[in-house]
C-alpha cells in the first residue's frame, strides 16, 4: 500500500529526515512513535505531498507521490497536526465543501457526509460554527473530513491530541474500526496510544529510525531481563551476603523497607530464581514475593531513543 | 472545473457569511453614491441655470457630466479596497493551516488560483451590480443618459478590478500575513497606478537606454536610437491610462486585451509561486 524508501529532507541547513525507509500493506494501522520535533509531521507530509522530499522516493498504491502527485492525493486522507478547518463554516457545509474537492460523485455525496458525521459522533453539531465548537469536537471534525471519501489510507498527525479520556477512547475505537479495509497511519508521542491502536510499530528519533517492530516483540524485549524483586518476611542480617553467594548471582542490592526488598541480578545466561527460593525456605527467610522485573514499554520506547542518540 | 467551482464557491460565501463583504459594498456604495449625488445635483443645477439659454443647454450632457466622474471614483476606490478582498485569500489559508488540507486534496494549483479569483469576482460582481441603481435613477430623473458609453464604462471598471483582484490575489500568495498581504497589494496597485506620472518627463527612448547600457554596441550594431520613449513603455503599463478611454465611453480592444493579459499574468505568476513549494 505504502512504500517508502530513502526519503530526506533538509530545510537550509538542518536535516529533518535522515533516510527513512519502510513500508505499510494494506489493512494494517502503524504507529509512528517518537519524540517532539523526530521528523514524525515532516514524513508524514511527504507521504501525504504536501512537502516535497529532498531525496528518496514514497509511492501509494504503486504512485509515486512526486510523479503522480494527483492519483496518491485521491487515496489519501489526511489529518494534519492542527485540523484544517474553515472557522467560519457551519460543519456539514465544511464537509461538502470537502467531499466535492476530493472528489466524491454527486451522487454519494449526501451519504458520505451523513455516514462521516454519524462516525465520528458529529450529529449534534452539524449545524453549528465550527470557530465555536470546542476543540474535542474540531478534532472530531477534521477526523471527518479525513475519512469521508473512503480513502485507501488514512494519515493521521496526532489525532488524539487535546481530547478528554473518553473522547480519546472513542477515536481510538474508531481508529480500529479502519484496520482492514483502509490503511491507517498515526503519528504520536504518546506511547499508550500505540499500544491500544497499533499492530506495528515505528520508532522514530533524530530523523531516522530507530526500532521497527510489531508491538509483542517490542514488549517481549522487556521481558528479557535479568532481575528478579523480592520480598521477604525475616531475612538475617547475612541474607545480602548469602544472596550474594549463590551460583548465578551476579549483584544484589538491598532496598530496606519492611518487609524487606532485594533486587538480585542474575549473571549473564543464569535463572537464578530457583536456587533463591531453595535458600529462602532452607534460611526460614518468609518468601513473600519473587516476580521477575519487567520493563514497561515505555522504558524500552526511552531506552531505543537513547541508543539511537548515541 | 467542477474543483474550481466548488472553491470559487466556498470562497465567495466565506465573503458574504463574514462581515467583510457588507462592510466593503457598503463603503463603496456610500463613497460612489455621494459622488454620483454629488455631480447630480451639479448637473441639475446647471441645467436650471441655462435652461434659458439653449445653446448652452445642448452642451450639458449627463453621461459627461454624472457618469464619467462616477466610474472614476469607482476606479480610486478599487484601488484601495481591493488590497482588502485579496489579502485573506491564500495567505489566511496558509497561517490556519488548511492549506495542508486544499494542497493534500487531488486538485492542482491551478484550479485552486482560479477557483480564488473568481470567488473574489464574485463579490466585485456584487459591488457593481448595486451601483447599477445608479444609471436607473438618470434615467427615473427625465435625463437621457446614453447607455453605451455607460455599459462601457462598466465593462472597464470591470476589468480594471478583475486585474487588481489579480495582483491582490499573487501578493497574497507570497505571504502568511494578511496585513503584509494588503500592504504589499496596496503598494504593487498605487505603484502601477502612477507609474505614467513619467511618461511626459521620461523623453529618453528605450534604444537610447540600451545604447548607454551595452556602451554603444547597440547603435554600433545598427538597431538605431530612435522608437519608443521610456516614458511612453511606462505608461503603457499604467493601470490607470487604459481605463481612461472606457471612462470616456470608447471602446478599445488593446485596454481590454491590457487588462485581460495583466489578469492572465498574475494569475499564471500566483500559480508559479504555489508551485515553487515543491522546490523550496
Amino acid at each position: 500500500m505504502l512504500e517508502v524508501s530513502e526519503v530526506t529532507k533538509v530545510y537550509g541547513a538542518r536535516t529533518v529526515v535522515k533516510g527513512v525507509s519502510f513500508s505499510v500493506s494494506k489493512g494494517e494501522i502503524l504507529g509512528f512513535l517518537g519524540p517532539n520535533g523526530a521528523g514524525k509531521t515532516t514524513t508524514m507530509r511527504i507521504i501525504t505531498g504536501y512537502v516535497p522530499p529532498s531525496g528518496g522516493t514514497a509511492k501509494v498504491a504503486g504512485f509515486d507521490v512526486q510523479e503522480q502527485p494527483l492519483e496518491v492525493k485521491k487515496r489519501i486522507g489526511y489529518l494534519p497536526e492542527h485540523p484544517p478547518l474553515y472557522r467560519e463554516m457551519l460543519v456539514r457545509p465544511y464537509l461538502e465543501f470537502v467531499a466535492r474537492i476530493r472528489g466524491v460523485p454527486r451522487r454519494q455525496m449526501r451519504a458520505r457526509v451523513d455516514r462521516a458525521i454519524e462516525r465520528c459522533g458529529l450529529g449534534e453539531v452539524r449545524g453549528r460554527l465550527i470557530g465555536l465548537l470546542s476543540k474535542g469536537y474540531q478534532q472530531r471534525v477534521g477526523l471527518a473530513q479525513a475519512i469521508l471519501h473512503e480513502p485507501d489510507l488514512l494519515i493521521l498527525d496526532e489525532p488524539t491530541v487535546g481530547l478528554d479520556p473518553s473522547q480519546i477512547r472513542e477515536i481510538r475505537s474508531l481508529i480500529k474500526s479502519f484496520a482492514g479495509e483502509h490503511t491507517v497511519i498515526l503519528s504520536t508521542h504518546i506511547l499508550a496510544e500505540v499500544t491500544m491502536t497499533c499492530h506495528r510499530v515505528l520508532i522514530i528519533n533524530d530523523g531516522r529510525i530507530a526500532a521497527e517492530d510489531t508491538l509483542e516483540r517490542l514488549a517481549a524485549r522487556g521481558e528479557r531481563t535479568r532481575q528478579v524483586a523480592l520480598r521477604l518476611a525475616r531475612p538475617g542480617d547475612g541474607a545480602e551476603a548469602a544472596l550474594r553467594a549463590l551460583p548465578g548471582v551476579a549483584a544484589v542490592t538491598a532496598q530496606g523497607g519492611a518487609p524487606a526488598g532485594f533486587v538480585v541480578e542474575a549473571a549473564d545466561g543464569q535463572d537464578a530464581r530457583e536456587a533463591i527460593a531453595a535458600l529462602a525456605v532452607a534460611r526460614g527467610w518468609g518468601l513473600l514475593e519473587m516476580r521477575p522485573i519487567t520493563r514497561s514499554l515505555e522504558d524500552i520506547f526511552i531506552e531505543i531513543i537513547r541508543e539511537s542518540a548515541a | 472545473m467542477r474543483n474550481i467551482a466548488a472553491i470559487a464557491w466556498r470562497e465567495a460565501r466565506t465573503y458574504f457569511t463574514s462581515p467583510l463583504a457588507y462592510a466593503v459594498t457598503g463603503v463603496f456604495v456610500l463613497l460612489s453614491g455621494y459622488i454620483f449625488w454629488a455631480s447630480l445635483v451639479r448637473f441639475s443645477e446647471l441645467c436650471l441655470r441655462f435652461a434659458s439659454n439653449p445653446y448652452f443647454s445642448s452642451q450639458l450632457n449627463v453621461n459627461d457630466m454624472v457618469v464619467r466622474p462616477l466610474f472614476g471614483t469607482m476606479g480610486i476606490i478599487f484601488l484601495l479596497m481591493i488590497p482588502v478582498i485579496t489579502m485573506r485569500l491564500l495567505a489566511e489559508e496558509r497561517r490556519t493551516g488548511t492549506a495542508e488540507m486544499l494542497f493534500t486534496c487531488p486538485v492542482t494549483s491551478g484550479q485552486v488560483v482560479l477557483g480564488k479569483f473568481l470567488g473574489a469576482a464574485m463579490l466585485l460582481l456584487f459591488m457593481l451590480a448595486v451601483t447599477l441603481t445608479y444609471p436607473l435613477l438618470i434615467m427615473g430623473s427625465g435625463a437621457k443618459p446614453d447607455m453605451k458609453p455607460t455599459l462601457v464604462g462598466y465593462l472597464g471598471v470591470l476589468l480594471m478590478g478583475l486585474a487588481f483582484l489579480a495582483i491582490g490575489l499573487l501578493i497574497s500568495a507570497m505571504t502568511e500575513n494578511q496585513i503584509i498581504a494588503a500592504v504589499g497589494a496596496f503598494g504593487a496597485l498605487l505603484m502601477l497606478w502612477v507609474i505614467d506620472w513619467m511618461s511626459e518627463s521620461a523623453t529618453i527612448t528605450l534604444a537610447a537606454v540600451m545604447n548607454t547600457l551595452s556602451m554603444g554596441l547597440w547603435e554600433k550594431a545598427g538597431f538605431g536610437t530612435g522608437g519608443p520613449t521610456l516614458g511612453g513603455l511606462l505608461s503603457s503599463a499604467s493601470l490607470i491610462a487604459h481605463f481612461q478611454d472606457f471612462r470616456k465611453g470608447l471602446l478599445d480592444t488593446r485596454h481590454v486585451v491590457f487588462y485581460l493579459s495583466v489578469v492572465f499574468m498574475a494569475l499564471f505568476v500566483t500559480q508559479r509561486v504555489l508551485e515553487s513549494r515543491r522546490w523550496r
